[in-house]
């Protein structure tokens, strides 16, 4: 990295391009050019941001804690893995906060209200909450060791709530429908133009992730060598008057 | 020789690391007490009984003048409002509550989706403050419906044809 002016590469602004088309296509296939729901009408095109939104989270909260598992068993613990598992956490939380203010605006106009505290809903929210706790213990001082080790443990708990999100709907009697895709039915229940809006966001909405995590990581890891060179200066200073 | 830090005392300089960490010890306490509220909240909404209009009067819970959700699907030409107010009637399993509801239920409510009411039973209708709808998981296109009402209309012009 040094001597290099931003955290991009060639490689990422090829992919940043990338998404920004990715996204503009789902835009114009989730506004233009699939149909309205039978019973839902225009409403339904929430979904093409809502269900990706939740997807990614997903992925950025195992990577969280895939990531978390790699630095706590490996031998050399590299702090790279503690890095991608903060910028996976941080982003899967944006994502997580979109799903659930998506996710109340189709409520309103769906169900009638913006908030119920159904299964599906409550999970979600205690998810969000738990990962901004995630991002807060990250952040409570110690050495970059430190923070590492205590936030890997925190992930590979938190990652047991997602199976609890996922299949709320079957385990409670619940407001929120069940899956339209994933089901225990495997059984797809959209139409055509529907289901390839859907699926277009869920790889665009992927493609952003790994876009901003690969950034994202960079900082952190420009964080973390700033902070060890103000260490470093501080030490150097003190040598220098005590003469050592 | 001494390493602890400086006092920071340019202006613009940054305040000492004790203070920082303020801000994420309050967002940690914050999001614990955010976790105990969203599970209260959740426990405290599950005390009200979730009935099947089948199961009233039959499962225990189900039964008497306590407040309870029930669900059910909104029958066929029974949707009337009058006065500010909607009745209709909730069918499910071939079991069927009258239900009064003082307003609008809004969201896509309408004949034949299913629901969810909360309220409680009075001289044996039930008398709803809130209305829940319910979407299922399928989604279908307009177009597609259009395509097969023009498919059935050609079918049956085929047959008076024959």
């Amino acid at each position: 990295m040094a001597g290099q002016s931003s955290t991009g590469t060639s490689a990422t602004r090829r992919l940043g391009i990338l998404v920004i088309l990715m996204l503009a296509a789902l835009a114009l296939c989730g506004l233009w050019f699939s149909a309205e729901d039978v019973v839902q009408g225009s409403t339904v095109r929430i979904m093409y941001i809502h269900v990706p939104s939740i997807w990614t989270a997903y992925i950025a909260f195992g990577l969280t804690a895939l990531c978390s598992g790699v630095y706590l068993s490996g031998k050399n613990r590299s702090l790279a893995w503690d890095r991608v598992a903060g910028a996976a956490g941080e982003i899967g939380v944006l994502f997580v906060a979109v799903s659930l203010v998506t996710g109340s605006m189709w409520g309103r106009l769906t169900w009638g209200t913006y908030w119920v505290w159904d299964a599906r809903l409550t999970s979600t929210a205690f998810l969000f909450i738990t990962y901004v706790g995630y991002l807060a213990v990250r952040q409570l001082g110690g050495t970059h060791r430190q923070r590492a080790r205590r936030s890997s443990v925190l992930a590979l708990l938190a990652i047991l709530e997602i199976p609890l999100v996922h299949f709320s709907v079957t385990l409670w009697r619940s407001l929120h429908q069940e899956a339209s895709v994933a089901n225990p039915n495997a059984k797809v229940e959209l139409d055509g133009l529907m289901l390839f809006s859907l699926f277009l966001g869920l790889v665009a909405f992927t493609m952003l992730f790994v876009w901003l995590v690969l950034h994202r990581q960079r900082v952190m890891m420009l964080e973390d060598a700033f902070s060890d060179r103000g260490l470093d200066v501080a030490i150097t200073a003190r040598r220098n008057e005590a003469g050592v | 020789m001494d390493l602890t830090p400086r006092t920071a005392t340019e202006p613009g300089a940054q305040p000492p690391a004790s203070k920082r960490r303020w801000l994420p010890i309050l967002v940690v306490v914050a999001a614990l007490l955010g976790g105990g509220v969203i599970v209260t909240q959740f426990l405290t909404s599950a005390i009200d009984y979730y009935c099947n209009v089948d199961e009233i009067g039959v499962r225990s819970g189900c039964d008497g003048e306590r407040r309870m959700r029930v669900q059910g699907v909104v029958e066929q030409n029974s949707v009337k409002q009058a006065d500010g107010g909607t009745t209709f009637t909730l069918d499910f399993n071939k079991k069927t509550l009258r239900v009064t509801y003082s307003g609008d239920p809004g969201g896509v409510f309408q004949e034949c989706i299913p629901i969810i009411a909360h309220g409680r039973i009075v001289n044996g209708v039930f008398e709803s403050d809130r209305i829940e709808v319910k979407h299922s998981n399928q989604y279908v296109e307009k177009n597609a419906i259009r395509i097969d009402e023009a498919n059935e209309e050609a079918a049956a012009c085929s047959v008076l044809k024959g």
